[in-house]
């Protein structure tokens, strides 16, 4: 900023305190669109930070919106900041939970992404419609791709980051639903064979034990495990894969 | 359909997706299901994360009607053998490599060749896994 500038960026602000002020003490849901539209440069500025990495600088935008429209909201009028100020770590933490819980670890082809996404729903439903497991042949009739495309998407799916099982749809504050599924990790961890991985067992998520107790001392196919736990086939299927893979890495 | 396929790889973890991309080709072939197929991976994938990161393995794949047999090794022993045996049944048995291929293929084995190391057999069916 410089100093000619200050004035403009003081009767900015003066605007924006009268807007923020109409919104919040008179209810001007016009006021709040009004500052929206006065700071979407500011979301697309920061959102072009994170273009390139996997996701429609679109997609990102619109998710650094939510992130304005939750600081218009809370914004405190008794605050000494300017809305642009309060604003952008907003903006950035919505789009940063977007990429975390979207979980791209690397750079994916969006169009493998969005395979695998497709991927998913189709499996759910193949298998419902079915009453078996799909067969690759038939998960890429169903999207009209081939199946070497749908191995290929299978595997992107390992692209995933390591998101905590524990991380509920609405970010690190919700609470595992999978808490109250099983009282106590009894079984496994009884173990005494020297050969058993259990001595890892303890460093993995509640849910994450969940599901491998369920499939493993249970004998649950996939398909029940992701009906029990309320996620899709293909992500009980990484969670496994993950949980094995963390488990051999802990006891080195 | 009886085909054979073979595979030598390093044992590095850089070469694991290569691995568990083939063998998801393979069971493509063998018109496997998605969680068969998943499963194989599987299988195959904490065989191999066992088997350390040095050297090579040979992988012989045997496909018939609906069912893939498969060939992992020589393994180099290193407590291999002791993991790979049959899971204990009763609660609380423990989840060993053993436990872990019993549950996801239909069934295995392993023998120990004259230079000590090992060589596990895998047996999958399509359809093994009710849905």
């Amino acid at each position: 900023m410089t100093r000619t500038d200050e004035p403009t960026s003081e009767r900015a602000s003066l605007a924006d305190r009268e807007l923020l002020r109409r919104y919040h003490d008179d209810g001007d849901v016009g006021a709040r669109e009004t500052l929206v539209r006065r700071h979407l440069s500011l979301v697309h500025t920061l959102a072009r930070r994170y273009a390139n990495r996997g996701e429609p600088l679109e997609d990102i935008e619109q998710v650094g919106a939510i992130g304005l429209l939750k600081a218009i909201d809370r914004f405190e009028l008794g605050r000494e900041v300017s809305l642009a100020t309060y604003a952008t770590p907003n903006v950035l933490g919505e789009i940063k939970r977007h990429f975390r819980d979207k979980g791209w670890a690397i750079r994916v082809p969006r169009a493998l992404q969005e395979l695998n996404a497709r991927m998913s729903q189709a499996i759910e439903r193949l298998t419902s419609e079915l009453g078996r497991s799909p067969s690759i042949a038939e998960i890429s009739a169903a999207l009209e791709t081939t199946p070497e495309e749908i191995l290929e998407a299978l595997e992107v799916a390992s692209a995933y980051t390591t998101l905590s099982l524990s991380t509920g749809p609405g970010g690190e504050g919700d609470a595992d639903p999978l808490d109250t599924i099983g009282s106590e990790d009894e079984g496994f961890e009884r173990c005494e064979n020297r050969a058993a991985l259990e001595p890892a067992f303890a460093h993995l998520c509640s849910r994450e034990r969940a599901i491998l107790r369920m499939r493993f001392e249970e004998g649950l196919p996939q398909i029940q495990i992701a009906a029990q736990v309320g996620l899709s086939q293909m992500h009980v299927s990484r969670l496994i894969r993950r949980s094995l893979g963390a488990m051999r890495d802990q006891l080195g | 359909m009886s085909e054979r396929i073979s595979l030598e790889a390093p044992l590095d973890a850089a070469f694991g997706p290569v691995v568990r991309l083939i063998v998801g080709g393979i069971a493509e072939r063998a018109d496997f299901g998605f969680e068969d197929l998943d499963d194989l991976q599987l299988a195959i994938e904490r065989l191999l994360a066992e088997a350390g990161h040095e050297g090579r393995v040979r992988l012989d794949f045997q496909l018939g009607a609906g069912r893939i047999r498969t060939r992992v090794g020589p393994l180099r022993e290193s407590g291999l053998a002791d993991a790979l045996q049959a899971p204990d049944a009763s609660p609380g048995g423990g989840l060993t490599l053993g436990r872990i291929l019993a549950t996801v293929v239909d069934s295995y084995g392993f023998e120990l060749t004259s230079e000590g190391d090992v060589l596990v057999r895998l047996e999958k069916l399509a359809g093994g896994t009710p849905a």
